[in-house]
């Protein structure tokens, strides 16, 4: 436990003084900035707005197509240096040295990243101040929508923290990581490309487009938590075991 | 502190360290010395738990790493090869994460982390970030981060590679002060630097363990060995009564320019004989042709003599070098 919390406390620090975290927040911003900004004023040039959709709706919901393509981006480019880096540089021999098990070295540097994540997440909270300014906002809708994009990103950032052990080049996780994350994406977008059947049911299972879609109308949905969760869990166990796997290399 | 037995490690086809024993005792300070790519990192690495052994068995301060590697890893402050740190970090931000890691108590943190500092002379560089320190800093830092939790028991592998003479002999100095209060292990291809820092050496060549022993007893391990003679010897007659010893032959001859009949030569012997029995032969042939004997003094090698000596392996097959091993373990 000691050590889970000295690595998550390091992690999170070592993510905010070097640009990285920095320069990811301003990208990521800048795009959802954009993305918030044609949503809201193709709402406002409508005649009409019928109940169950409006702007965050749309943005976290029927539009999230853009908003996970950020994801596939900011996701990717936040996990490649977590333990390539610790690798190349040769900190991971003090790292491993010291009286830690893998397991909390692993969940420390990912419960940090989970952080940062949230973080970057955080200041797009004002786009649901500036929506009440002007409306009645939902925040059933609201809390089910973030606790959507928070389970995405825990199934993407554990891949992402898998890859980066994978390798010691950064650039190889980061591919690695686009790689793995975009056909998981893709495999939801099967949904609309086959006929009804079993495979079609698989790919509506694992959409990330259709879980933001149910998660922004409020519907909290099990399935998609359990298999956010097993994703994350799945990727954090097979990144413990590669971590051990090096006392043998 | 440290006991290895039969330790063996294998990266897939190459073999790095096989069958190695050996044993450190309490408060001892002792060389880990070979050339470059012996097997000196891996071993450490393996003692420090970084690596896991292929076979053999390794304990620590009384814990077998395999069993209990956290144990073993709490009693002892590692310093990897070419002190990896994390750059972006402040020198004191870095030692409290790192007592931090090490289980330091809350309380004790802040005056372990001080005198880490203090004894590795980086306390004046509390404040800068690791990425502006020069090469000679981050290894006192690495040094500081291995004492960091007051271990009993130190493994740094090569503290002084990288640094300029005058940093040499402040790490040097500063590992001798640590050996005072706890045992140190440290590696190094640098012999000068076992001769200065450590009580005991354990030489490996080509991950064989090739000969373990004091500084003197090391010493004595030459080959060939050799005898410097000053005589009084007014015919220059030496030559042809030591002729007659077999398996001594003269490799240089002096005499003295004021005095021309006193002569210094110097002797090689064949190592397969005894140099006490040979001194005798040599003294009662000397004697013999009249010949003054002033002084017999037995060289001592150098431990670059031994060394090389150990370490050198053109006419040598894997066979020969395992049996020096056998020889040479207790």
């Amino acid at each position: 436990m000691n050590g889970f919390l000295a690595v998550y406390r390091r992690e999170v620090l070592s993510l905010w003084v070097t640009p990285l975290a920095w320069v990811l927040l301003t990208v990521f911003l800048l795009l959802q900035g954009a993305i918030f900004y044609s949503i809201v004023t193709h709402f406002t040039s409508m005649a009409e707005a019928s109940v169950d959709t409006g702007p965050l709706q749309a943005y976290f919901g029927q539009e999230s197509i853009f908003l996970l393509m950020t994801l596939l981006l900011v996701c990717p480019a936040l996990t490649m240096r977590v333990f390539a880096e610790e690798r190349r540089s040769g900190t991971i021999e003090a790292l491993l040295t010291a009286p830690v098990t893998p397991a909390s070295v692993v969940l420390g540097k990912y419960t940090a990243l989970l952080t940062t994540y949230a973080l970057i997440w955080a200041p797009t909270l004002l786009y649901v101040v500036i929506l009440r300014k002007t409306g009645v906002v939902d925040w059933g809708v609201v809390g089910s929508s973030y606790l959507g994009l928070l389970g995405i990103g825990a199934a993407y950032l554990s891949v992402g923290t898998l890859m980066s052990a994978m390798t010691k080049s950064q650039l190889v996780a980061l591919l690695l990581t686009i790689f793995v994350e975009f056909g998981l994406f893709i495999l939801g977008v099967g949904e609309y490309i086959f006929d009804p059947g079993v495979f079609r049911d698989i790919c509506a299972h694992v959409s990330m487009m259709s879980q933001m879609e149910d998660f922004s109308k409020g519907i909290l949905d099990l399935r998609r938590i359990v298999f956010d969760g097993s994703v994350a869990a799945l990727g954090l166990f097979i990144t413990t075991r590669v971590v051990d796997s090096w006392r043998w290399g | 502190m440290i006991e290895v037995s039969e330790l063996t490690k294998d990266y897939g086809t190459v073999v790095a360290v096989r069958g190695v024993s050996f044993s450190v005792g309490k408060g001892e300070v002792v060389g880990f010395l070979g050339p470059n790519g012996a097997g000196k990192s891996t071993t450490l690495r393996v003692l420090a738990g970084f690596l896991g052994a292929t076979s053999g068995r390794v304990r620590i301060a009384g814990h077998d790493i395999a069993e209990a590697p956290l144990e073993a890893r709490r009693a002892l402050g590692y310093m990897p090869e070419n002190a990896p740190l994390y750059t972006e970090m402040r020198v004191g931000e870095y030692l409290t994460f790192r007592a931090r890691l090490k289980e330091v108590p809350r309380g004790k943190r802040v005056s372990f982390v001080g005198s880490a500092m203090e004894r590795a002379g980086v306390t004046h560089m509390a404040g800068t970030v690791i990425s502006h320190l020069s090469k000679g800093y981050r290894q006192r830092v690495a040094l500081a981060d291995a004492l960091v939790s007051n271990p009993p028991l130190l493994i740094l592998d090569e503290p002084t590679a990288g640094l300029d003479p005058n940093q040499i002999r402040e790490v040097r100095a500063l590992v001798k002060d640590l050996g005072s209060d706890r045992t140190v292990l440290l590696s190094t291809h640098i012999l000068s630097e076992v001769e200065a820092t450590c009580e005991r050496a354990i030489v490996i060549d080509r991950g064989l363990l090739v000969a373990e022993g004091t500084i003197d007893e090391l010493r004595t391990r030459q080959k060939s060995s050799g005898l410097s003679l000053r005589l009084r010897d007014p015919n220059a007659a030496a030559e042809a009564a030591i002729a007659a010893v077999s398996g001594v032959s003269v490799a240089s001859a002096e005499t003295d320019e004021t005095a021309p009949d006193r002569r210094t030569l110097r002797l090689t012997v064949d190592s397969a004989l005894k140099t006490e029995l040979v001194t005798e032969k040599l003294v009662q042939a000397l004697t013999g042709a009249g010949i003054g004997i002033h002084a017999v003094v037995p060289e001592l090698a150098t431990l670059e003599q031994v060394f090389s000596a150990l370490t050198r392996h053109e006419q040598e097959t894997d066979n020969t070098v395992a049996s020096v091993t056998n020889v040479a373990r207790p």
